[in-house]
C-alpha cells in the first residue's frame, strides 16, 4: 500500500470524527485529524508582553510549542487549573499549538447529516463555530480553527 | 518527479558547485597575477585548465552559451601558453575580459538555479575575447591555435594520403557502458567528418567489446571535413573520456582500417608518438587531480549537516538529563558519576567536532572583497590596496553567508566615501594608493572582524547636521558624544552621501548592514578620527546553535544568560549603594562608574522574586555600547544550552526584541529562556 493510500484511508477514518471538549459545561467539537496528543498540563514558562490567553511555552519532547488557554481566548474568566485540565496539541498550518482545555470528553462520530449550520443569531464573536451537532442529550459546538485563530495567524503572517 | 529528473538535477548541482569552485579560483589568480604584473605558466596553466573544464562540463550539460564562452578564453589563454611574451600586447584588456566572462559565469549559474532559465547572450565578451586573441596572434612570433597543431605534426604527418586521420580514445576508469560512450562519440563526431570507421566496428551492438575498449583504447579513423581542430575539440568535450591520442598511422586508409581491426592488437604502443601536447597537460591534469589533496574532501548538503547539529543538541540536552536527573539527587554514585564523565567528556567531543564540519574559512569572502576593491577602484578612478588578515579564520556556514553582503557594502561604502582620489590623497600628504585592511580574528567565543580605511574619516559636524535635517536626534546636539554620533550612520534612513552611485548610496545604507549583523547575534561598532580613516568592528558569536549560558532564576522562572555577555556579578548587602532617580529608577556605582538597574522581575512582571536587592544577586553585563545591571534571584550555575528558536505562532509578539534571543530546553525538561542583554533594555 503507497504512502497516499495509506493517508487516504486514514483521513477516511478520522472523517466525521470529533474530538470533545468541555469549556464552562459547554461541549465543542474539534475535527479529530486536527488533533495529535493530550497532556495533562504541566509546567508551563511564561512569556514576557504576550497576549493574555497565550500562556507561555511547553517542551514537548523537546519541541517547544505554544499553549494557549481556550476559556480566555473564548473569553471566559480564567479559573486554576485542576486535574481535569488537559492540553490539546493540534496542528494547524503545520504549526504545533496546545490548547488548554477544562476538560476532554470523548471521541465521537457524528455523521456529516446529524451537523447542521450554526443559528445565525449567534452573532459575530462566535463565528469561529463551523456548525452544531446534536449527540445524544448534548449540543456540540463544532470549532473552526482556520477562524478561531484567524487573528494569530493574520498578524504573524504578516 | 522522475528518476531521469533527479539524475539530472543532482548533475547540475554539481555542476554548480565544481563550476563556482573554479571560479573562485580563476579569480584568485587573476588577482594575483594581476597584482604581479605578469602571469606565470603555471598560472597560464591553470586558466587554461580551468576554462577548458567548464567548456567541458557546460557541454555536457549542454548550456552552449557557457560553453562556447569559456572556449574563447580558453582558445586566448591556449595561445598565450604557446607564447607567452605576447601576454605585453592585451595584457590590460585581457584581465577586464576574463573578469567580465567570469562574472558571466557566475551570473548564469546562479540563473540556473531557477526553474525558468534562458541562456544569457555571450557574443559580446567572446567577440571581444575573439579580437584580443587576434591581437596576440598578431604578435611579432605568431602562433594560432591551428598552426600549432601543424607545427608540431611536421615530423610526422598525421593526416595520412586521403586526409583521414586515426585518433585513439581512452575512457575514464570505471566509467562503464565504454562501448556506448564509444557510440555516442562517433555519432557526436559524425557532422564533423566525412568519412568515418571504427575499431572495433559498431562498438553499441556487442557490450562485451566494452572490455576490449577499455583495454586497447577506442580507435576512431576518420576524414575530418574541415580541420583536425574541429574534430579534437568534439573529443575533448565529450564526456568521460580520460585521453586521446592522435596516432601517426600511415599505413591505415580508411577503407581497410576495419579489416586490419583483428590485427590492432597494439594500437595503444609506446612507438605511436604522442603528437598533441594538449593530451599531455589533460594526462598531466587528470593524474594531479587523480591523487592529492582533493580525495580527502566530500560536500556534503547542508541539510544533512543542519540535522547532524540539532540532534548533537538533543545528545547534550538528553545527557544533561540523566546527569542531574532529579532521581538521583544527593545520593552517592561513585561509578555513576565517572561513566557521566566520560559520557560528557565523549559529547563535548561530538559537539566540537560537528561544529567543525560547520566551519568554513573567511578566506573565499575575502577574495569577494578583492574584486570589489578592484572593480570600484578601476570605475571610480581611485587606487586603493586591500590587505587581508586572518582569512584562515573560520566561522559557522551560516555567519559566512550572513555577512557576506554586510562586508560587501561596507567595503563599498569605504571605496566610494572614504577613499580619496589619488590627486586629493596627494594634496593632502597621504600615500596616493590608499589602504584597506580587511582582518579577522578569533576571541575565543567571538570572531572579531575590523574593517579599517585611511581615508576621509567620518566628519561629526556633517553626520548631526545630516541626522538632524533628517529628524533624528532624539535629544539636544550637544549632548551627543562621538561614539553616538557615529551610531547615527547605523540607522535606518541615514545615507551620509546624497548622490545615488552604482555601488552605493541606494537608500540602504548601513542600517542593512548593522540589521544582517544582528541577525546573527553580531555587534558593530565605530571608530574614525575625522581625516585620519575610518574603522568598522563587528563581532559575532563563533557559533548560534550552542551558547556557554549562565542559568539565573527569578521566582520559578530560569533564564539562560550568555557567558559572554556577563562581566561580573556581586552581591549587594548595603542598599545605601543604591542610587535612586526620582523617575524610580536605580542605579549603581562600581569601580567609579555607574550603571543602571534593571530588574528582571520588572522587565517580565513576574509575581514571585526578589524585591530586596539585599536578597538577590547583581549581574553586570555589557551590551552594544554600554553595561548596566540585571537584578535576579540567584545564579543556578553555568551550563551549555541548546538556542531553539520560538515557535512561528509567537513572531507576532516579536520576543526577539523584547529581550529574549531565543529558548532553551534544561535537562529536567523545563524551558529557559535565553536573554539578549542589547534588546533587553530599550530605553
Amino acid at each position: 500500500m503507497t504512502n497516499l493510500e495509506k493517508k487516504a484511508e486514514l483521513s477516511d477514518f478520522l472523517n466525521d470524527r470529533y474530538l470533545l471538549f468541555t469549556i464552562e459545561g459547554s461541549y465543542y467539537g474539534l475535527p479529530l485529524a486536527m488533533a495529535l496528543e493530550i497532556l495533562t498540563v504541566q509546567s508551563i514558562t511564561k512569556l514576557p508582553r504576550v497576549a493574555d490567553y497565550v500562556k507561555g511555552i511547553i517542551n514537548l519532547r523537546g519541541k517547544v510549542i505554544p499553549v494557549l488557554d481556550v476559556r480566555k481566548k473564548l473569553g471566559i474568566p480564567e479559573r486554576p487549573y485542576d486535574d481535569a485540565n488537559c492540553i490539546i496539541v493540534i496542528e494547524i498550518r503545520d504549526v504545533h499549538v496546545g490548547l488548554i482545555v477544562d476538560m476532554v470528553s470523548e471521541v465521537a462520530t457524528v455523521p456529516a447529516d446529524r451537523v447542521i449550520p450554526p443559528p445565525k443569531t449567534i452573532g459575530e464573536n462566535s463565528n469561529f463555530i463551523s456548525s452544531v451537532s446534536q449527540l445524544d442529550n448534548k449540543i456540540v459546538l463544532n470549532l473552526d480553527c482556520e477562524r478561531f485563530f484567524a487573528n494569530d495567524f493574520e498578524i504573524a503572517v504578516s | 518527479m522522475s528518476t531521469d529528473d533527479l539524475v539530472m538535477e543532482s548533475l547540475l548541482e554539481a555542476f554548480i558547485h565544481e563550476t563556482n569552485e573554479m571560479l573562485e579560483q580563476l579569480d584568485e589568480i587573476l588577482l594575483d597575477s594581476e597584482r604581479a604584473k605578469s602571469i606565470t605558466d603555471e598560472n597560464i596553466n591553470s586558466i587554461f585548465r580551468i576554462t577548458h573544464t567548464i567548456k567541458g562540463s557546460a557541454a555536457m550539460m549542454s548550456f552552449n552559451t557557457i560553453s562556447q564562452l569559456a572556449h574563447s578564453v580558453e582558445d586566448v589563454f591556449f595561445i598565450l601558453r604557446e607564447n607567452p611574451s605576447s601576454l605585453r600586447l592585451v595584457f590590460n584588456s585581457i584581465f577586464d575580459l576574463v573578469f567580465k566572462a567570469s562574472d558571466f559565469f557566475k551570473r548564469e549559474l546562479e540563473r540556473l538555479q531557477d526553474s525558468e532559465y534562458i541562456e544569457g547572450d555571450a557574443s559580446e565578451i567572446i567577440a571581444q575575447l575573439t579580437s584580443q586573441a587576434v591581437i596576440i596572434k598578431g604578435s611579432p612570433e605568431p602562433v594560432s591555435a591551428a598552426s600549432v597543431t601543424s607545427a608540431v605534426s611536421d615530423g610526422s604527418d598525421i593526416l595520412s594520403h586521403d586526409g583521414s586521420v586515426s585518433i585513439l580514445v581512452y575512457f575514464e576508469n570505471d566509467c562503464g557502458m565504454e562501448n556506448v560512450r564509444a557510440f555516442m562519440l562517433l555519432s557526436q563526431l559524425s557532422p564533423f567528418c566525412d568519412e568515418m570507421a571504427s575499431i572495433p566496428a559498431n562498438p553499441e551492438a556487442d557490450s562485451a567489446l566494452a572490455a576490449e575498449i577499455i583495454k586497447n583504447g577506442f580507435k576512431v579513423i576518420c576524414k575530418p571535413s574541415h580541420s583536425l581542430d574541429v574534430v579534437l575539440n568534439v573529443i575533448e568535450s565529450a564526456l568521460s573520456i580520460r585521453s586521446y591520442e592522435v596516432l601517426a598511422e600511415e599505413t591505415i586508409k580508411l577503407d581497410d582500417g576495419i579489416a586490419d581491426a583483428s590485427s590492432e592488437s597494439n594500437m595503444g604502443d609506446t612507438s605511436q608518438a604522442v603528437l598533441d601536447t594538449k593530451i599531455d597537460t589533460i594526462k598531466n591534469q587528470a593524474q594531479a587531480s587523480a591523487g592529492g589533496v582533493k580525495q580527502s574532501l566530500i560536500s556534503v548538503n547542508q541539510l544533512k549537516l543542519d540535522h547532524l547539529m540539532d540532534l548533537v543538541g538533543e545528545i547534550v540536552t538528553a545527557e544533561s538529563m540523566v546527569a542531574r536527573n532529579p532521581d538521583i539527587l544527593g545520593l552517592r554514585l561513585d561509578n555513576f558519576t565517572k561513566s557521566v564523565r566520560e559520557l560528557r567528556k565523549l559529547t563535548d567531543e561530538l559537539q566540537d567536532i560537528v561544529m567543525s564540519i560547520r566551519m568554513v574559512p573567511l578566506l573565499g569572502t575575502f577574495h569577494k572583497m578583492d574584486r570589489i576593491v578592484r572593480d570600484m577602484g578601476k570605475k571610480l578612478g581611485k587606487k586603493a590596496d586591500l590587505i587581508t588578515e586572518g582569512g584562515d579564520t573560520e566561522v559557522d556556514k551560516t555567519i559566512n553567508d550572513a555577512i557576506v553582503d554586510p562586508l560587501m557594502h561596507m567595503i563599498r561604502n569605504s571605496m566610494d566615501h572614504a577613499i580619496e582620489t589619488p590627486e586629493a590623497r596627494i594634496a593632502l600628504g597621504k600615500p596616493e594608493v590608499g589602504t584597506l585592511v580587511l582582518s579577522a580574528r578569533n576571541t575565543g567565543g567571538e570572531i572579531l572582524i575590523t574593517i579599517s580605511d585611511d581615508g576621509a574619516g567620518l566628519d561629526t559636524e556633517k553626520l548631526l547636521a545630516k541626522a538632524k535635517a533628517n529628524g533624528m536626534l532624539q535629544k539636544p546636539e550637544a549632548s551627543y558624544s562621538e561614539k553616538e554620533i557615529f551610531n547615527l550612520i547605523l540607522l535606518p534612513g541615514f545615507s551620509t552621501n546624497t548622490n545615488v552611485t552604482e555601488f552605493s548610496g541606494r537608500g540602504v545604507g548601513m542600517d542593512v548592514v548593522k540589521k544582517n549583523i544582528d541577525q546573527v547575534g553580531g555587534t558593530i561598532s565605530i571608530n574614525s578620527e575625522k581625516g585620519k580613516g575610518t574603522t568598522f568592528t563587528i563581532k559575532i558569536p563563533l557559533t548560534l546553535a550552542i551558547v556557554d549560558g549562565m542559568n539565573i532564576a527569578v521566582g520559578k522562572t530560569v533564564f539562560t544568560l550568555p557567558i559572554t555577555a556577563i562581566r561580573q556579578s556581586f552581591k549587594i548587602t548595603d542598599e545605601s549603594q543604591i542610587i535612586r532617580n526620582s523617575d524610580g529608577t536605580e542605579m549603581i556605582l562600581q569601580r567609579g562608574e555607574c550603571f543602571p538597574i534593571a530588574r528582571l522581575k520588572k522587565l517580565f512582571d513576574i509575581e514571585a522574586g526578589c524585591e530586596n536587592i539585599s536578597d538577590g544577586i547583581m549581574i553586570q553585563v555589557d551590551s552594544n555600547n554600554s553595561g548596566y545591571c540585571l537584578f535576579a534571584d540567584e545564579l543556578l550555575g553555568e551550563y551549555q544550552v541548546v538556542v531553539k528558536p520560538f515557535p512561528v505562532f509567537l513572531k507576532k509578539y516579536n520576543l526577539k526584541n523584547q529581550g529574549i534571543s531565543g529558548c532553551s530546553v534544561l535537562g529536567d525538561g523545563s524551558i529557559s529562556l535565553i536573554l539578549d542583554v542589547n534588546t533587553l533594555r530599550n530605553d
